[in-house]
């Protein structure tokens, strides 16, 4: 079964540990020269493709050849995307999806208005920090790294998933065979296209396939190139205040002024644990919400993202100021409710039996100790405490650690030296012939 | 499985730097050693109050957690000067915190409850000009 949306090309990587050091998670290792991903722990962050100088790490998505496999083939358009076009009036963009051969266009948007309303009503219904859970690589980091935090993600469906079960079921209830539709999520990230086979806190996901921004992109700049004057012009409003979830803080704008001064927007991965780290010792106070997105400034800093995050986040808050108040719709068309919930994972338990799990980690700590503590990550993992723990679990050996064996070679020559003066009787006689 | 050491770590005072290590070493071990969820999250938010306590309080100590089949036992000991009024020391909103250490965000007075309210069992034993010794106990 496919697993994650972040991939290796072996042949283009050079073996540097960039990427393993950069891991939120610590999921990568290099052995033999070549990076590998440890399946379960890896979060489809993307923070390795972005580090990586030799682009050996890359995502694949959907094409938009396969837009014409489907008979009602429906786009999505996460809030970011208008961000990446400068100047183009929201309008433009959405003509030019349906020049491309979507039958529908729909804004992500609209459903990100609706969840924030639902989200307050949540929030004034129940006590407590809640953790947004959006980003699906927050959601995936909390699961796995902060388990014991799972509590905490709002138990709400990201808009991208609402409003696309909202597209199909409009589509069925018009006659429309479900199999006939094909819903595409333009996606920033590969975090995103991981939800549509591995989804969370729901059953399947009604999102088919995912399209980078990238390759949309180029697509859509043609068609903007070549548009003729009497292109159709797709009326329906711009939610242009739902276009503010596509940069961090403007979910939290949407949530009214009272929630607002009591809620936190923190992106960025690593600033995202540290603010987890606090929070699982209980060291955040009177907050209410935690808007936490893994890409620095929200998913204008996507990977898939053509435009650098600065601009786009400018331009995106440009066009926000251009809403005035949310678009008026029937908010109970969403289905927000998670049927599944979210599962917190265990991992790392280094045996079953607590007893043998204490030696094992008494072994762990006399690991440590031995190792030079550099954190170079010659070793091919992200440092010396991971580097025991693989040593314990059997995945490395102590030689693995370039200082150790060097020690160990300093030792085997003095010994080999030591051997070399211990002549027999006979050759020390013939000696001192020579 | 008779009861063991986990994890002992010296805290020095006014150590702000390094608040929150023995804590997040801690919960590192017990992810390691499988403990329930719930549990773990406990015995981490008790340690790190008192580990707080030792850097803001006292005059320096060290943290002891012990482990057994049944139960997390989480030592606290300072080297001074010991608490004048526990009963007072208990009460929700106080604190002796000077202002330095309010403007860090620590010394709302509920640091006492906390570790309470996470734990099964939590005895103080303190002698002023002597020291403190808290003891936190949570059972599987």
């Amino acid at each position: 079964m496919k697993k994650h949306s972040v991939l290796l090309k072996e042949e283009l990587c050079e073996g540097c540990t960039n990427c393993v050091k950069n891991c939120p998670t610590k999921a990568i290792r290099v052995h033999n020269g070549k990076a590998t991903i440890r399946d379960e722990l890896c979060i489809d962050c993307a923070e390795c493709i972005r580090i990586c100088a030799y682009h050996a790490k890359h995502s694949l998505t959907a094409s938009l050849d396969d837009v014409s496999g489907y008979k009602y083939p429906f786009a999505l358009i996460p809030p970011s995307f208008y961000g990446q076009f400068r100047g183009v009036n929201p309008r433009r963009v959405r003509n030019a999806l349906y020049a491309l051969g979507f039958k529908e266009v729909f804004d992500v948007s609209l459903a990100a208005e609706a969840l924030s309303r639902k989200t307050g009503e949540f929030l004034a219904a129940n006590q407590g920090i809640y953790i947004s859970s959006s980003c699906p690589v927050v959601v995936r980091l909390v699961k796995i790294m902060y388990p014991e935090l799972t509590e905490y993600l709002l138990p709400l469906k990201a808009p991208t998933d609402a409003m696309a079960e909202k597209a199909r079921k409009e589509a069925v209830a018009r006659g429309i065979e479900l199999e006939e539709v094909g819903t595409f999520l333009i996606t920033p990230c590969p975090g995103k296209n991981t939800t549509t086979f591995d989804p969370l806190g729901i059953e399947s996901s009604p999102i088919d396939k995912t399209l980078d921004v990238g390759q949309v992109y180029q697509a859509v700049r043609s068609v903007l190139a070549a548009e003729q004057k009497d292109l159709q012009e797709q009326n329906s409003p711009v939610p242009y205040l739902g276009l503010g979830w596509g940069q961090s803080g403007g979910e939290v704008k949407l949530l009214g002024e009272k929630l607002q001064s009591r809620s936190l927007s923190v992106s960025g991965i690593h600033r995202v644990k540290s603010l987890l780290d606090e929070l699982s010792r209980d060291n955040i106070r009177g907050v209410r919400y935690l808007e936490l997105s893994a890409c620095e400034y929200g998913c204008v800093g996507g990977i898939f993202n053509v435009v650098n995050p600065f601009q786009a986040r400018y331009d995106l808050r440009r066009l926000r100021a251009q809403g005035v108040e949310p678009i008026k719709q029937d908010y109970d068309s969403y289905n927000f409710a998670l049927p599944a919930g979210f599962e917190p994972l265990q991992l790392g338990q280094l045996d079953s039996d607590l007893e043998k799990a204490m030696e094992k980690l008494g072994q762990l700590e006399r690991e440590i100790a031995v190792l030079p503590g550099l954190d170079c990550a010659a070793c091919g993992a992200p440092d010396c405490r991971t580097l025991a723990e693989d040593i314990v679990t059997g995945a490395a050996s102590r030689s693995d650690c370039v200082f150790l064996l060097r020690k160990q070679m300093g030792e085997l020559t003095e010994r080999l030296s030591a051997l070399f003066q211990e002549l027999p009787p006979v050759m020390k006689k013939r000696e001192k012939g020579l | 499985m008779r009861e063991q050491v986990l994890l002992q770590s010296k805290i020095a005072q006014g150590d702000f730097s390094r608040g929150g290590e023995t804590s997040s070493n801690l919960k590192e071990a017990l992810r390691k050693l499988g403990i329930k969820l719930t549990i773990s999250r406990r015995v981490t938010i008790v340690t790190y109050e008192m580990e707080m306590n030792i850097i803001i309080h006292s005059l320096g100590g060290q943290i002891t957690v012990y482990i057994s089949s049944e139960q997390i036992r989480v030592v606290a000991e300072d080297l001074g000067p010991g608490i004048a009024d526990v009963e007072r020391a208990l009460q929700p909103g106080y604190s002796t915190a000077d202002d330095y250490v309010r403007a860090l965000g620590f010394g709302a007075g509920m640091g006492l409850n906390n570790i309470k309210h996470y734990s099964d069992h939590f005895t103080i034993e303190t002698e002023e000009g002597k020291g403190t010794t808290f003891t936190a106990i949570i059972n599987f």
